[in-house]
């Protein structure tokens, strides 16, 4: 399917209510993107005023995100999408909702960087185990979330395969990162809250990767109207591989 | 980053219409119809936008149609027939005794739910209202039927046989042909009486698309059966029920939020 179908219906209202929708996600995309990089740089520079930036900007995030809804059910009501333009108004619903709880664990991870400025414990955030792999895990979640838009652009499953990979090796990634924070719980005991704070930032930016996943999957639904959701391992690796060869 | 810096695009967009932002083309004010005793329209309070599609839903025998014929004094020609209240046409009042019923049915044009084009050929059917005004001027008359058939969006279909038999053509084409009829005077309000009902879905597509685009010069008045429609193709949104106006607002907020119950229960299914 290619982008240019959803401007070929008969009524311009719709071709241009859909239009509408695609920029209006392409732009809460970007608002979540620039929202995280601003919470990467915080975090890289203990910058504590730039953090509490990130966290008020939730309020726009949310803004979009209630814009988006409003569109939809404005379509739904009134012009009674089927076939591709249900699934991009189901897909458009979706993505809207991970957006906004990428932009909530973005800010969790804003919200470390102000606690750690605040405190009177004479350490940052840089100098805590668990530093490197929170880094490691935004920058590829960011960069996840920047695949699935270009692919959501395109109304292209391109990315869907790496992306999803990408999820699963950052896991792996969180899984070690929480396995050594817990040693150093029991190792370093008079700075639980500080190992307590950096386990929630790096649960933030591991949640934003499976958010980003839901992102790609919700554009193969409307690109392939097959839904990923729940599809044994098997299934899943033999559907990627042959969105690989469609694409080859 | 900060939040003033953010210029939502979406803020902008999708406003919502809002009746008090409006110019206003009919004001109906305490309007009630009888067919002899029988009370057919309750007390109508309304005002519609100009340049602005308002739809009227409702069940059969709700008044809506019967409404929509008060618009260009239709009910006139049924004896039993008495009306009340007060109904204007940019402030001129429409049932005045001076009123000239003919020039306001030139203002308020009409297009009836089956397409009823006369056994002439195309262009006579375009320019047969400009010929009973007197208007015999070829060019003229050349350029209405071209710039009403263009704005019927029924040109390019039909600009190479114009003196073909209107009757040959399809039923999508005929209606739309009785649109350019309808314009061709250049009314100020145009009154669609089921426009569509006797049309397969694509037609119906165009004409509704045509009613998005004929808005920007007319004031469009639309009775409708079907509810998707007066969804797809109205700013504004009335229903009806037994004669009373029992909501009007703008038709985004009838299809998703209605204030009224009986309103919800109609466009959801659950009327009876």
């Amino acid at each position: 399917m290619e982008k240019e179908n959803f401007g070929r219906h008969i009524s311009e209202l719709m071709n241009q209510n859909l239009e509408d929708l695609f920029n209006h996600i392409l732009e809460m995309g970007g608002l979540v993107e620039r929202q995280f990089e601003a919470a990467l740089v915080a975090l890289g520079s203990s910058d504590t005023a730039k953090a509490s930036e990130v966290v008020a900007f939730d309020k726009i995030v949310n803004q979009a995100e209630m814009e988006i809804d409003k569109l939809c059910s404005r379509v739904l009501a009134r012009q009674q999408p089927t076939a591709s333009d249900l699934r991009l108004i189901l897909a458009a619903i979706r993505i809207a909702i991970d957006l906004e709880r990428m932009g909530d664990e973005i800010v969790k991870i804003a919200k470390m960087v102000v606690m750690f400025g605040h405190s009177d414990k004479d350490i940052a955030c840089s100098e805590l185990p668990g530093y490197g792999e929170l880094m490691d895990i935004s920058t590829r979640s960011n960069q996840m979330l920047k695949t699935a838009l270009d692919d959501f652009a395109r109304v292209s499953t391109e990315g869907a395969g790496e992306l999803i990979q990408e999820e699963e090796r950052i896991d792996v990634i969180f899984a070690e990162a929480m396995a050594d924070l817990k040693g150093q719980l029991r190792s370093r005991p008079d700075e639980v809250e500080c190992l307590m704070e950096m386990i929630i930032a790096l649960r933030a930016a591991e949640r934003v990767s499976d958010h980003a996943r839901n992102v790609i999957e919700s554009i193969v639904y409307l690109v392939k109207g097959k839904d990923l959701r729940n599809m044994d391992q098997a299934r899943l690796t033999a559907f990627l591989s042959s969105l690989d060869e469609e694409q080859a | 980053m900060s939040e003033q810096n953010v210029g939502l695009a979406m803020d902008r967009d999708h406003r919502g219409m809002h009746l008090g932002q409006e110019k206003i083309a009919i004001e109906v004010k305490d309007w009630n119809l009888f067919y002899g005793s029988n009370q057919a329209l309750n007390g109508i309070n309304m005002s519609l936008p100009e340049n602005r599609v308002t739809a009227f839903i409702g069940p059969s025998g709700c008044g809506k149609s019967t409404l929509l014929r008060c618009f260009n004094r239709m009910n006139d020609l049924i004896p039993i027939v008495r009306v009340e209240g007060e109904m204007t046409l940019h402030g001129e009042d429409m049932y005045a005794k001076e009123m000239d019923v003919a020039a306001l049915r030139r203002r308020v044009g009409m297009v009836f739910q089956k397409p009823n084009p006369f056994p002439k050929s195309i262009y006579e059917n375009v320019c047969y209202g400009l010929r009973l005004q007197g208007i015999n001027d070829k060019q003229v008359l050349d350029e209405t039927v071209e710039w009403s058939l263009q704005s019927a969006g029924l040109w390019e279909e039909v600009k190479d046989r114009l003196d073909a038999n209107a009757l040959g053509l399809s039923g999508g084409q005929q209606q739309r042909l009785c649109i350019a009829r309808a314009i061709a005077i250049k009314p100020e309000v145009l009154l669609l009486d089921e426009p569509t009902s006797a049309l397969d879905p694509i037609s119906t597509l165009a004409i509704e698309e045509l009613i998005f685009e004929l808005k920007k010069d007319f004031t469009i008045l639309i009775v409708t059966h079907n509810m998707q429609q007066a969804a797809r193709v109205s700013d504004y949104t009335a229903f009806m029920y037994m004669g009373d106006l029992i909501e009007y607002t703008d038709t985004d907020t009838l299809f998703t939020n209605p204030s009224v119950k009986r309103t919800e229960d109609y466009i959801s299914g659950r009327y009876g």
